[in-house]
């Protein structure tokens, strides 16, 4: 009852964030919506008794991603980019090249294919009701992330050093 | 595993009541419960910050030789609720190029996200809203609210001095939380938990189990934290966002009344969060200094006054600070934290995790009385 009422309010809050997010003209309040957006979906995990990616989700979205997001639009013009009344159709030659496209629809597919194959065990998971008592996840991906999905872990990080190097030696003052 | 006010208080005999009224595991009595408490929790929080004004005032004029408030009440200790009514009545005044929508959000953005860490602020080890297992990085996160408040603020504004104090914050804050983070990620890894009540229960007893005396790194890593969460709440000597000698008054430069008094208690009340956590974190929380085995009513009463009263001398230290030290310049904050307090922080972690392999995870107390 409690996670009913508690699921509802934050897929509520995801889906109608969502939906501003694409009807606002003014592109700083769409990075407003995506806020809420990104909460609720903190919201949604906390409802799978997710409480670690929960919480990630907030601080990697609300601390860091909508921060530069903010600054960008900021000192990219913020207020006055608001984009003016078009048709989608119009837009789409605009968009991109055959390639483009091509790629895209690709990922679109791949991406379809997952989800059919995640919905697929929708059924059984239904079945296995909660009733609101949870375990702590933390130990629990800890120990994955050391032992079983180092790799995976120790990559990630190299990419994420390797960003954070590239940046700092692209932001640096040249020497005339 | 989340241990809740709701569960504390069903060992009472007073809860068979209640669930006689309400039925058995009630969702409405859970939702009574837990209004009643965070309203208690955020009316007190509030007045903390409210009375901080006060002390801020008083303090400064103690330490530059003058009288302070002194009209209203004894000593002038009403001054706040004086000064809350009047931000209240008067005009609330929106600038004409102003975002309305974003104007309106950014204080309650910030006050929100003060009001939230609330949550697992751990008062005692009964009373405290919820103990979550994320509790501490669940405390990092959401106060990270503050940071888009303050951008929002100073954007929304559309007025050079906002702007500028705007982007100084939200770059300040977002900087300095990789300090703050780190440092406390080292408690989190001598403590082997997350959430508050385990973290504070393993400095159980005297001063020498608390973590800040625990081995020399946790030493270093208090005092990280502390510049860090000064930083952190724009406080000074890190008070860019609102320098007033530069930017008349920063981010808030437009707000008027209640929304800038918003503004205001969200800051007060944030410096008293980071000062709470900085006690339960490296100072031993709400712990007793003898070890008490009843978990009654009137020892959960002593524990929270054991913490709010280290919280008030830490806050005694930030207003104490602030009256002395000259602000940073930009560039200088800057290197302050990535040159300093970031390699400091990351050492520490390395060094806090090399001592736990070493000594098996001793304090220092017990590596001297040799155990």
């Amino acid at each position: 009852m409690f996670l009913d009422i508690l699921f509802l309010g934050s897929a509520l809050l995801t889906v109608v964030s969502a939906i501003l997010v694409l009807t606002t003209r003014n592109i700083m309040h769409s990075c407003i919506f995506l806020l809420g957006s990104l909460i609720g979906i903190a919201g949604l995990y906390a409802t799978l008794g997710a409480d670690f990616v929960a919480v990630t989700q907030v601080m990697v979205y609300v601390g860091g991603i909508v921060i530069l997001m903010l600054f960008a639009v900021m000192l990219t013009g913020g207020k006055d980019f608001v984009s003016k009344a078009q048709s989608l159709l119009g837009l789409m030659p605009t968009m991109g090249n055959a390639w483009s496209y091509g790629v895209g629809g690709l990922v679109a597919v791949v991406f379809l294919l997952t989800n059919v194959q995640l919905l697929s065990r929708l059924g059984a998971m239904a079945q296995k009701k909660n009733d609101g008592s949870f375990e702590s996840t933390v130990n629990k991906i800890g120990h994955l992330l050391v032992k079983d999905h180092v790799l995976a872990f120790e990559l990630s990080s190299v990419l994420l050093l390797g960003a954070l190097v590239g940046a700092a030696i692209i932001a640096r003052p040249r020497k005339q | 595993m989340n241990e809740t006010v709701v569960t504390y208080l069903a060992q009472y005999e007073f809860f068979d009541y209640l669930t006689a009224f309400f039925g058995e595991n009630s969702l409405l009595l859970t939702t009574i419960i837990f209004f009643v408490f965070a309203g208690i929790f955020v009316a007190v929080a509030a007045t903390i910050g409210g009375l901080g004004t006060y002390a801020e005032r008083k303090i400064s004029a103690d330490i530059q030789m003058r009288m302070g408030p002194n009209r209203v009440g004894p000593f002038g200790i009403l001054q706040f609720l004086a000064d809350g009514v009047k931000m209240i009545t008067k005009e609330d005044v929106m600038p004409r190029t102003a975002d309305k929508f974003l104007f309106y959000l950014a204080p309650l953005m910030c006050l929100v996200g003060v009001f939230a860490t609330l949550a697992v602020f751990p008062v005692s080890s009964g009373f405290t809203l919820v103990d979550l297992n994320v509790g501490v990085f669940y405390l990092i996160a959401i106060s990270s609210l503050v940071g888009v408040g303050v951008f929002l603020g100073g954007y929304a504004s559309n007025s050079k001095w906002s702007m500028l104090g705007g982007m100084r914050g939200a770059s300040q804050i977002i900087s300095y939380e990789i300090p703050v983070t780190i440092s406390v990620l080292t408690i989190t890894l001598l403590a082997g938990s997350m959430s508050f009540g385990n973290i504070v229960a393993k400095q159980e007893g005297f001063l020498t189990n608390w973590f800040v005396f625990h081995n020399p790194f946790a030493f270093i890593a208090f005092f990280v934290y502390f510049v860090g969460a000064l930083a952190e709440t724009n406080r000074a000597p890190f008070d860019l966002p609102e320098a007033e000698s530069e930017l008349v008054s920063g981010y808030h430069t437009e707000y008027t009344g209640m929304r800038f008094g918003f503004f205001a208690l969200a800051e007060y009340i944030e410096v008293f969060v980071v000062s709470g956590v900085a006690a339960a974190l490296f100072l031993g929380g709400y712990n007793l200094p003898v070890k008490v085995e009843i978990d009654m009513i009137p020892i959960q009463l002593v524990q929270i006054s054991i913490i709010v009263g280290k919280s008030l001398a830490l806050y005694y230290v930030v207003i104490w600070v602030r009256w002395t030290f000259p602000r940073l310049r930009v560039d200088q904050l800057m290197s302050i934290c990535w040159k300093y307090l970031t390699p400091i922080a990351i050492f520490n972690l390395v060094g806090c995790a090399i001592w736990m392999v070493v000594f098996k995870g001793q304090s220092m107390a017990q590596l001297l009385m040799g155990h």
